[in-house]
């Protein structure tokens, strides 16, 4: 196999990995729709904000006042564990103050897309 | 409070007589227009039996909710419906403006069904809170609380001479609510037809005017919505969402939230967030409760009293007008 070859296939396999446009649009329109009423990317409402959730720790802002149960949940928030809150949090970290449980699939992976490639700002988390 | 002047409002209506910030608890007020200037006075007990009609509001349900804050939602929202029911006057109907349930289950919406038929009052009209549509875009709220509304829950009706519209501000949610192109239009259709002297009252779930944007605490085209009711006299705006009497004259406009049955929520920017506040439990009674709205005849604005499920009524902070 040609040099170039496995570069182009290198380069199909990188672009795969990294959602497409569209997908991260309608990643930002679900955000904004299921979680932007009670959370903002930089600022606290009913729930913390979220741009640096991902792949930070449970309950890791200082500023925000979480449930004892989240506190002590341990968790990192990944693909696995964030479709599994969205899911159920309840079924998650049984002591916790969300209220909102989103059950489609496709809805719940597209927010997680977006939420992770959310470019965090310098000096957060 | 802190940061007032995030408060100022960005609707782009008259600003006569603009009353920066009126907070109210547990008390009744009366609004009536002098040279412009909107005057108030502090109701008397017995308003409600000089009113040419009265209505309840009741809001943020939230069955389902079981927390700290409030572990027996439906309890309290059964003392509602006893205050209520023990009105000398009752009312000619009720709203309920959003967030009935607190995650939209079909078991919630079963309970708060249930425990509404014990209202003496049966006529109830509803608007969605976000809460009530979150996940399936208010499909199942439509189908048991929306039976002839129009779109996703906008609907309209004449009463004794005053009109009343329920907007949906929390499908298209954008950090703020949102009314949205579409339920603009149908409301532009709506008043097209009615007279200027015709009193107009709204309800809706998220504030129409600028409380607290930084908790969403507000409506992103409320000013759409406003510019279509500025040749009103008589415009009273009714919502729930921030869990506490706030209340705020603005030209021809009187704003007012009401208190939820379930849980307190903290003055804007006063915590470190906008959730539910706990209190020591032999207080929650006191700040949860009910609105009643008087129609006077000759009085332009209507009078409201914000009661609470228990305890004597208390004036709250009154803010000076500018």
């Amino acid at each position: 196999m040609s040099k170039l070859r496995i570069a182009v296939l290198i380069g199909i396999w990188a672009a795969s990995l990294w959602p497409a446009e569209g997908d991260l649009t309608r990643g930002r329109e679900l955000y904004e729709k299921r979680c932007g009423g009670c959370h903002g990317l930089d600022n606290a409402k009913v729930g913390p904000p979220l741009r640096s959730v991902f792949g930070h720790r449970s309950a890791s802002d200082p500023s925000f006042p979480y449930s004892d149960g989240l506190k002590k949940a341990g968790l990192v928030w990944d693909e696995a564990t964030l479709d599994r809150w969205l899911t159920d949090p309840e079924a998650l970290v049984s002591e916790n103050d969300m209220g909102f449980r989103l059950s489609r699939a496709d809805e719940r992976s597209a927010i997680i897309a977006y939420l992770k490639q959310l470019p965090v700002k310098q000096g957060q988390r | 409070m802190k940061n007032r002047k995030d408060l100022a409002s960005d609707d782009g209506i008259d600003r006569r007589g603009f009353l920066k910030c009126m907070q109210w608890a547990g008390t009744g007020v009366i609004w009536s227009m002098s040279a412009g200037v909107p005057v108030s006075q502090m109701l008397a007990a017995d308003t409600h039996k000089k009113a040419d009609f009265t209505f309840v509001q009741i809001s943020d349900s939230h069955i389902g909710f079981n927390k700290p804050a409030n572990p027996d939602v439906t309890g309290t929202l059964q003392a509602a419906i006893e205050k209520i029911n023990g009105l000398d006057k009752q009312p000619d109907f009720v709203i309920h403006t959003g967030d009935l349930t607190h995650l939209a289950k079909a078991s919630e919406f079963d309970t708060l069904d249930q425990t509404l038929k014990s209202l003496r009052q049966r006529q109830i009209f509803y608007v969605p809170g976000e809460h009530d549509v979150t996940g399936d875009d208010a499909q199942l709220y439509l189908e048991r609380f929306g039976k002839g509304t129009t779109g996703l829950g906008w609907q309209s009706f004449n009463h004794k001479g005053t009109h009343f519209v329920g907007l949906n501000n929390v499908v298209q949610l954008e950090g703020l609510g949102k009314i949205g192109q579409e339920q603009l239009e149908w409301l532009r259709k709506d008043l097209v037809r009615l007279s200027a002297s015709t009193p107009i009252v709204i309800f809706a779930h998220i504030p129409l005017w600028t409380v607290y944007p930084q908790w969403g605490w507000g409506t992103e085209d409320s000013a759409q919505a406003l510019a279509l009711l500025k040749r009103f006299g008589s415009v009273t705006v009714l919502n729930g969402h921030i869990h506490q009497v706030l209340q705020k004259v603005e030209g021809n406009v009187t704003f007012h939230s009401a208190m939820s049955t379930a849980f307190p929520q903290p003055a804007p920017g006063s915590a470190p967030s906008a959730g539910p506040m706990k209190v020591p439990a032999e207080r929650l009674k006191q700040v949860l409760g009910v609105t009643q709205v008087n129609s006077l005849a000759g009085a332009r604005q209507l009078a409201l009293v914000d009661s609470p499920l228990e305890g004597a009524p208390t004036a709250g902070e009154m803010m000076e007008g500018r």
